[in-house]
């Protein structure tokens, strides 16, 4: 799946393919073409998981790029995903970012929408324009699809159907989901870092021994695994589960303590073009819902998830685990949101940003990684190189 | 609820004021001195907390891990952050006995934070749900952050 053929003169891509400009990560008219070519182009984003919106009226409100999205499951039990807005006037229809509604009514002029998001009924409408058709304003869709309860959507008419569109990744999304997606969830933790969504979602397998010294202090080895990427911008962990061997410096090891019963693909890590990361370590169930709040700040909601068949022992144990060792306090997690604001203050001197571990070639890109390189970021820029049509410089 | 005697509501704005120098002058083994052998420490949103949803951005149920997240601060993170200066202000909302000495207080906080690039800003504010025993010294049985700031402007190091 190659991205479609554009040119944009706004950069010059180095010529090496381990070299990135330094510049697109703060100026506000590549972040223009971002949203436009990648946020509300051809991509699948995810919005939600199904665990998130167990009852009839549930609702969820996030954004994809800049747009307001709305999630319900209406009372036919469907899920349906709307733009957050007023079919008439574009007003915000909803303002809280979750809970359960029996209908949604825009205040401005009260236009009221049922949950599956009909129009039921406008003041004054005896006196509308000739065209005003009730069936047809209905709060605006958009496009939908799902993945083992992974509710993506779509602001284009030609992104490829889903399945085709995550590709090999599958397979990690399955294994974070325990196979089959019945998820229900446990919760938020929800930042806003201070960095562009490409340096947030840049992060890689080679740094994860040398910054978190909590690895180091528990002896805590990665097991057997691959890295993958797709040749439209994803990445896939999937890796032996590995449990900490030196947990002597801390006076409650149950932190650490692994309660699943497999552990041959135990670890697995589903990076989606452009922006979302999923992740299943230890017993933690995480999606990173992300999009960007501007040029220079990124908001992530890390939502955490139990399996529908876990006894109250587990759903314990995975809470203590999840609220302590990822997310923007985690122990062995926040150092990266450290380095986020650093690499964003970084990234404004001038130059190219360069990867080295892993990188086999400088002058073609290739899919297949050991799981602590960096170099299983290179095809993600690549494809993001060609969305955005910035041609490379002569080698 | 009956009025509590001046020299209790002192004792109790005592241990609250011990817990917070602690914290504004990065002393977490007074931090954790301001505990119960038995306490515990929670800092979750307010979205969480009123969905019913556990999940907390610390979850401290236990003494054992009360003393690891002293050690996350000074041994696990130290030298990977950018580090930063706290001020927490804070006003008793309501006070109630409970009964063998032990007292639920509810406090509101405001927590401006200072990196060190000298900006200052807001980092979270919300209301503590506490419960503190008056012995020799008061201490906190639990004490649980909770915070209206959802989406926290930053990653967060030392406890609320």
């Amino acid at each position: 799946m190659n991205a479609p053929e554009k040119y944009s003169p706004l950069v010059t891509w180095p010529a090496k393919v381990n070299e990135i400009p330094k510049d697109i990560f703060f100026r506000e008219d590549v972040y223009q073409l971002e949203l436009e070519n990648i946020f509300y182009g051809p991509e699948w984003h995810p919005v939600a998981h199904t665990g998130e919106l167990p009852d009839i009226g549930d609702f969820k409100t996030i954004n994809v790029g800049e747009r307001p999205i709305l999630i319900v499951r209406g009372d036919d039990g469907e899920i349906r995903t709307f733009y957050n807005a007023c079919s008439h006037r574009g007003n915000l229809l909803e303002t809280r970012v979750s809970g359960n509604a029996v209908e949604f009514e825009c205040p401005y002029h009260r236009w009221l929408f049922d949950i599956r998001g009909d129009l039921r009924g406008a003041p004054g409408d005896d006196d509308f324009s000739p065209s005003y058709c009730k069936e047809e304003l209905g709060v605006p869709t958009i496009r939908s699809a799902e993945y083992l309860g992974l509710i993506f959507v779509t602001c284009s008419d030609e992104t490829p159907d889903l399945d085709s569109y995550l590709g090999r990744v599958k397979s990690a999304l399955a294994t974070t989901f325990n196979g089959d997606g019945r998820l229900r969830l446990l919760g938020y933790q929800k930042v806003l870092y201070d960095v562009n969504w490409k340096a947030y979602v840049d992060n890689d397998g080679y740094h994860a021994p040398l910054l978190h010294a909590a690895f180091k202090l528990l002896d805590w080895q990665g097991g057997k695994g691959e890295q993958y990427a797709t040749e439209n911008g994803h990445i896939g962990f999937e890796s032996e589960l590995k449990v900490p061997k030196g947990t002597d410096f801390l006076n409650d090891p149950c932190l650490l303590e692994f309660k699943g019963t497999e552990s041959s693909k135990g670890s697995a890590i589903a990076s989606t073009f452009p922006i979302t990361v999923i992740t299943k370590h230890m017993d933690m169930i995480n999606i990173r819902f992300a999009f960007p709040r501007g040029v220079g700040k990124t908001e992530v909601h890390y939502g955490y998830y139990c399996h529908e068949d876990d006894d109250d022992e587990m759903i314990k144990h995975r809470i203590r685990q999840s609220s302590n060792m990822l997310g923007p306090t985690g122990l062995v997690s926040m150092e990266d949101a450290s380095i986020f604001h650093r690499i964003h203050l970084g990234n404004h001197t001038p130059g190219n940003v360069t990867f080295q571990k892993g990188v086999k070639h400088e002058d073609r890109i290739w899919y297949d990684f050991k799981q602590n390189d960096e170099a299983g970021n290179l095809p993600r820029w690549e494809y993001y190189r060609k969305t955005l049509g910035f041609n490379r410089e002569e080698a | 609820m009956s009025q509590l005697s001046n020299e209790i509501l002192l004792a109790l704005d005592n241990a609250q004021n011990s817990y917070i120098h602690a914290l504004d002058t990065k002393n977490m083994d007074g931090w954790l001195a301001s505990f119960t052998t038995d306490g515990s420490y929670i800092c979750i949103a307010a979205e969480n907390e009123a969905n019913n949803l556990p999940i907390a951005l610390m979850l401290d149920d236990c003494y054992a891990r009360l003393q690891d997240r002293v050690t996350y601060v000074t041994k696990v993170w130290a030298g990977t952050f950018e580090d930063y200066q706290t001020r927490h202000f804070t006003q008793r909302i309501s006070a109630e006995a409970m009964g063998n000495d032990t007292y639920k207080i509810i406090t509101n906080y405001h927590i401006l934070f200072t990196p060190e690039q000298g900006q200052t800003n807001v980092l979270v504010t919300g209301h503590y749900d506490d419960e503190i025993v008056l012995g020799d010294t008061p201490l906190f049985k639990s004490k649980k952050a909770v915070m209206d700031t959802n989406v926290s402007p930053r990653y967060i190091v030392y406890p609320v």
